[in-house]
């Protein structure tokens, strides 16, 4: 069979009109990923700007933390001294020069402690300067304070070489710390923390364990109550983190977060 | 009247789109759309002249003004890579490459025809640089508004230009020996004129993008 010209040509003609088709959908494509491009876009800026909203939340929770801490000093420590010194001083007996004495040197002493307490109190308020020594120094610090009311026996391991990592994750890290400890002292019942906190091939990991009640954690997570635990988990892994909790009712709890610092 | 044909009147309402838009650009790649722009319009005037009063045959218009084509085209395309660190070795070798093909066809042709093969080259190396733009663009991480990207519709009015022209270019001795004699108008004229029109619509909005982002971008002019 042979073809004419005039089919030849209509196919020429035929052949460059599909020509054009491509270019248009080359075209639609390229603007539609574009437009996808820019939603990812948009998504990442919002995931950004939830995570600084995240960070200036949980700098505002150390810093509430502290002032807790303050006020529970005060209360229970500096004022219980004072309060002691009031008593002693009206019981002195300016007669009676044998118990003055012996008196006056208690008050001295009772005077001194309040002086190193409030000292104490004086550093803690610089609540953001104890995340920016580091954070083993930040959870020693802490952990200070609460070797103080001697309800726990605290053990702090640390395996910790030179790190690079971000100020602010750290800053999360050490405010999912004070977390958890805040939840041992509420609700576990506990007379052992042990906290362990280590480098791991480019990772930061820190696990705190307690010999508590324990918990079922499944149960906890699905109830309203578990906003705690989610709210360990949100934050490790908005800091690209992993948080695993293990427990077991009445055979305590261990919380693991891992962190990445490249 | 005879001048005004769908390719000249598309031409020029593209040159003035491009004068308005355009003559106070700091860019000089841009700036050149005027003259380049102008020289076609002159060039279409004159061929059609020349074939209509003159009555002889009028390639020599166009294999001189092929030239300034892919020059200017090559030299846009190359303005439009270098933020993406792109060399300037390939376009010397490109416009080498052309110079060379050019010559040697023109020579081939004992200077008597069109240098149809050579333009077919030319069209093909603009169809990949226009694929390439849109590569680039694709990989790039950083968002920017393509509807309103200059670049972006320059790119498209080009390649829809040089891909759609690709057959009719393969095809261009046999359309000049049969399309008069199969159909009353010829077939290379229609779709010429309508690549034209899509090409400089494309190039007019590019041109109008480019002024509204000088205008918001005084650092552009």
């Amino acid at each position: 069979m042979q073809i004419s010209s005039k089919e030849i040509i209509s196919l020429i003609g035929l052949t460059s009109i599909i020509f054009l088709i491509a270019p248009t959908f080359l075209i639609v494509y390229v603007l539609s990923y574009n437009r996808r491009k820019k939603k990812h876009q948009e998504e990442t800026m919002l995931m950004q700007k939830n995570y600084e909203t995240e960070l200036l939340k949980t700098q505002m929770e150390v810093q509430e933390q502290t002032l807790k801490t303050v006020a529970y000093d005060l209360h229970d420590n500096i004022g219980q001294l004072l309060s002691l010194t009031t008593i002693t001083l009206s019981s002195i007996n300016l007669n009676d020069s044998e118990n003055t004495a012996g008196k006056i040197a208690l008050i001295e002493d009772l005077t001194l402690r309040s002086i190193k307490e409030v000292k104490a109190l004086s550093r803690l308020l610089h609540g953001e300067e104890i995340v920016s020594r580091g954070l083993k120094a930040a959870i020693e610090f802490e952990l200070e304070w609460l070797k103080r009311s001697d309800k726990f026996r605290i053990i702090f391991d640390h395996n910790v070489t030179v790190y690079n990592i971000d100020s602010a994750k750290e800053t999360i890290l050490f405010r999912l710390f004070q977390e958890i400890i805040n939840n041992i002292i509420q609700h576990a019942k506990a007379t052992e923390i042990n906290i362990n906190l280590q480098t791991i091939t480019d990772s930061l990991r820190l696990t705190i364990s307690d010999d508590g009640i324990g918990f079922n954690v499944d149960e906890i997570l699905n109830r309203k109550a578990g906003m705690g635990l989610h709210n360990i988990m949100k934050r490790s892994a908005m800091i690209n983190g992993t948080a695993s909790i293990i427990s077991t009712p009445l055979k305590g709890a261990t919380i693991t977060i891992n962190v990445p610092y490249k | 009247m005879i001048f005004i044909s769908v390719s000249t009147v598309s031409e020029f309402l593209c040159f003035l789109v491009a004068l308005l838009c355009l003559y106070k650009d700091k860019a000089v790649a841009w700036k050149l759309f005027i003259p380049f722009l102008l020289l076609t319009c002159v060039v279409e005037l004159i061929g059609i002249y020349v074939r209509e009063f003159v009555h002889i045959p009028n390639y020599a218009i166009y294999n001189f003004y092929i030239l300034f084509e892919c020059v200017f085209t090559s030299y846009f395309f190359f303005y439009l890579y270098k933020a993406y660190q792109y060399k300037l070795k390939w376009l010397l070798i490109w416009v080498t490459l052309f110079a060379v093909m050019y010559i040697a066809e023109l020579l081939y042709n004992n200077f008597g025809n069109f240098v149809s093969i050579t333009a077919s080259v030319m069209s093909v190396v603009f169809v990949l640089a226009s694929l390439y733009f849109y590569y680039i663009k694709l990989k790039d991480e950083h968002f920017e508004p393509l509807v309103f990207s200059a670049p972006f519709w320059w790119v498209s009015g080009t390649l829809f230009f040089y891909f759609g022209s690709t057959v009719c270019n393969n095809f261009s001795k046999y359309l000049a020996m049969y399309e008069i004699i199969a159909y009353k108008y010829s077939v290379r004229y229609l779709i010429f004129n309508l690549l034209n029109i899509i090409m400089y619509i494309f190039w007019s909005y590019a041109f109008i993008c480019r002024y509204r982002q000088r205008k918001s971008s005084p650092l552009l002019g």
